[in-house]
């Protein structure tokens, strides 16, 4: 039984711990399952350790100082804790990282090939972009102006497509509604929604914006400093009375009765 | 007004521009690559000449031969010095990095101090020193010939940047972060900048060494050289080589008029106005990219 569900996970991180400069614990023990072909949302408040954790499974921690310290992540089965982050893109992992970071003095069209794994033929990085145009026709419009003039729809757009040339298994996206126009943020969600749905392409989607996410995830994850404090459906989560209240806008409406302070230690101890 | 003499400083101006502009692709390409200045392009640059010299007169190769070879010791020059020295710095501040490149071509200049000693050798092309006449103009044929390969090499550039490698390396100077997210190797990306520097310097170094000789001093064409280089933009070789061109014509036209005023000696100084009013006025240079800023 446990080996089956095993299999069905294409990443498993198992009580992971983050530090940095050898000194800050940024996560403490975290465990995140991503079945294949579905979207996992990692929701919590600022600071709670949700990019770490993104970043302890793309490897990006090096390039900030960071490691693990203790735990293991295996992608697809193998054992990645110790790999470069760029043998985990080749893998199949990418991380589209906070604040979109397009590459700014270059075409989007640039953009995307210089995210072309090493050997891709020239066909199939063209057949790539097509595909990436055909998901995000705004891109194909503004493919030849400087990316950094971009609007931050389009950026953020960008820099999914970028991550999709690297032909991930796992799409990673930390942030992707920040300082997005609501129907933009609807427009980019329905968009990855598609590609998990078309592609089986399996997405780790850590986001602020509960609301949104819950409505496109199959499971969330709820990460109060450095650990996870709840796990369960979208379902389970959205009629959660305290996700509904910290997370959500709902519940209490009376700010001066509402207790932070009790119900978090609960979920801590 | 002579104007046969006139035309005479700007044309030679002009070509001795294009020198300055083949020393400064060096300083663009790494820029280009990885957003550093890169302080010791002139002891890569001496380096390049030295090499060259040991190839052709102490072993006694031929200079056809010498030279590419040398090219292909300094690539790997370049990727070891990213491998050694500027891996570990990967992801500090530019000032470390830049501290690092000020020791390197200190350390540069020493080697070669300890090895070759500090006499000046002639690098002996076998072109000749008959000046070509246009008319009543003279032209040095030294200074075509490195204005020729300035240029070719401007073309190869230019075209490289467009490959997929090019914009590999262009992605690696905009965003380091961003660029490992998406599995460029940043590493590579510098190293190979480096290396194809370091292969820009052997033909900068062999062209400054035929007309100044081969000794420490070549390793002061920095300080033309980055005036080019930032007059034109760092990270634009296009810039690189039309600012060559106008500091070379400046220089010369300027300098005849000023060198009987000041009693001689104002070259320099053209040189040192040129790159504080360019950062004053113009930090990006002539060409060079503007930090995006969107509101």
């Amino acid at each position: 039984m446990q080996e089956k569900v095993e299999a069905q996970n294409i990443l498993s991180m198992n009580s992971v711990e983050v530090l940095y400069d050898n000194v800050i614990l940024a996560i403490k023990g975290v465990s995140v399952q991503v079945p294949k072909g579905e979207m996992i949302a990692l929701l919590g408040s600022n600071g709670a350790g949700k990019s770490t954790t993104l970043k302890a499974i793309s490897g990006l921690l090096k390039a900030e100082r960071g490691r693990i310290s203790r735990g293991e992540i295996t992608f697809q089965g193998v054992d990645i804790t110790e790999a470069l982050a760029q043998e985990r893109v080749e893998m199949g992992i990418c991380h589209v990282i906070e604040g979109r970071r397009v590459f700014e003095h270059l075409t989007p069209d640039e953009n995307l090939t210089a995210a072309a794994p090493r050997g891709m033929s020239r066909s199939t990085l063209n057949a790539e972009k097509d595909k990436i145009y055909g998901y995000f026709p705004r891109l194909a419009e503004r493919k030849s102006s400087q990316a950094g003039y971009l609007s931050g729809g389009e950026q953020q757009m960008l820099a999914i497509g970028r991550a999709l040339v690297t032909q991930p298994k796992l799409l990673m996206l930390d942030e992707p509604s920040l300082g997005l126009a609501p129907f933009l943020v609807e427009e980019i969600f329905g968009i990855l929604q598609k590609i998990n749905k078309d592609e089986g392409l399996s997405v780790l989607l850590v986001e602020q914006n509960a609301l949104a996410a819950l409505e496109i995830v199959s499971q969330g994850y709820l990460i109060e400093n450095g650990r996870v404090v709840m796990h369960g459906t979208a379902e389970a989560l959205k009629s959660n009375s305290d996700i509904q209240e910290f997370y959500l806008g709902g519940g209490e409406t009376d700010f001066h009765n509402v207790k932070h302070y009790s119900r978090r230690k609960r979920w801590l101890s | 007004m002579d104007w046969v003499f006139l035309s005479e400083l700007a044309i030679n101006g002009a070509l001795t521009g294009l020198l300055y502009s083949l020393f400064a692709i060096g300083l663009v390409l790494i820029y280009k690559a990885s957003s550093v200045p890169n302080l010791a392009q002139g002891g890569l640059t001496m380096v390049g000449a030295y090499v060259v010299l040991a190839l052709a007169r102490d072993v006694g190769l031929p200079l056809w031969l010498a030279i590419p070879l040398a090219a292909v010791v300094m690539f790997g020059l370049g990727f070891g010095i990213e491998r050694v020295a500027l891996r570990r710095l990967a992801g500090r501040p530019v000032v470390m990095i830049l501290m690092l490149t000020l020791g390197l071509d200190i350390f540069l200049r020493g080697t070669t101090l300890a090895i070759w000693g500090g006499t000046s050798r002639s690098m002996e092309l076998g072109v000749s020193y008959d000046p070509l006449f246009f008319d009543d103009i003279f032209i040095s044929r030294i200074h075509l010939v490195g204005a020729g390969v300035a240029l070719a090499l401007f073309v190869a550039f230019m075209l490289f940047f467009r490959t997929r490698t090019g914009i590999k390396l262009r992605a690696i100077a905009d965003d380091y972060m961003a660029s490992w997210s998406v599995g460029i190797s940043v590493e590579r990306g510098v190293g190979l900048s480096w290396a194809l520097a370091s292969v820009v310097a052997v033909a900068a170094g062999v062209i400054w060494g035929e007309i100044q000789g081969v000794d420490q001093a070549l390793s002061l064409l920095l300080l033309k050289g980055l005036t080019v280089a930032v007059l034109g933009g760092l990270d634009s070789i296009l810039g690189a080589v039309i600012a060559g061109i106008i500091l070379g014509v400046v220089e010369n036209v300027v300098s005849d008029f000023l060198d009987p005023l000041v009693g001689g000696g104002s070259r320099e100084l053209i040189v040192a106005a040129v790159l504080i009013l360019t950062v004053m006025i113009r930090p990006h240079g002539l060409f060079g990219r503007h930090d995006i800023e969107r509101v």
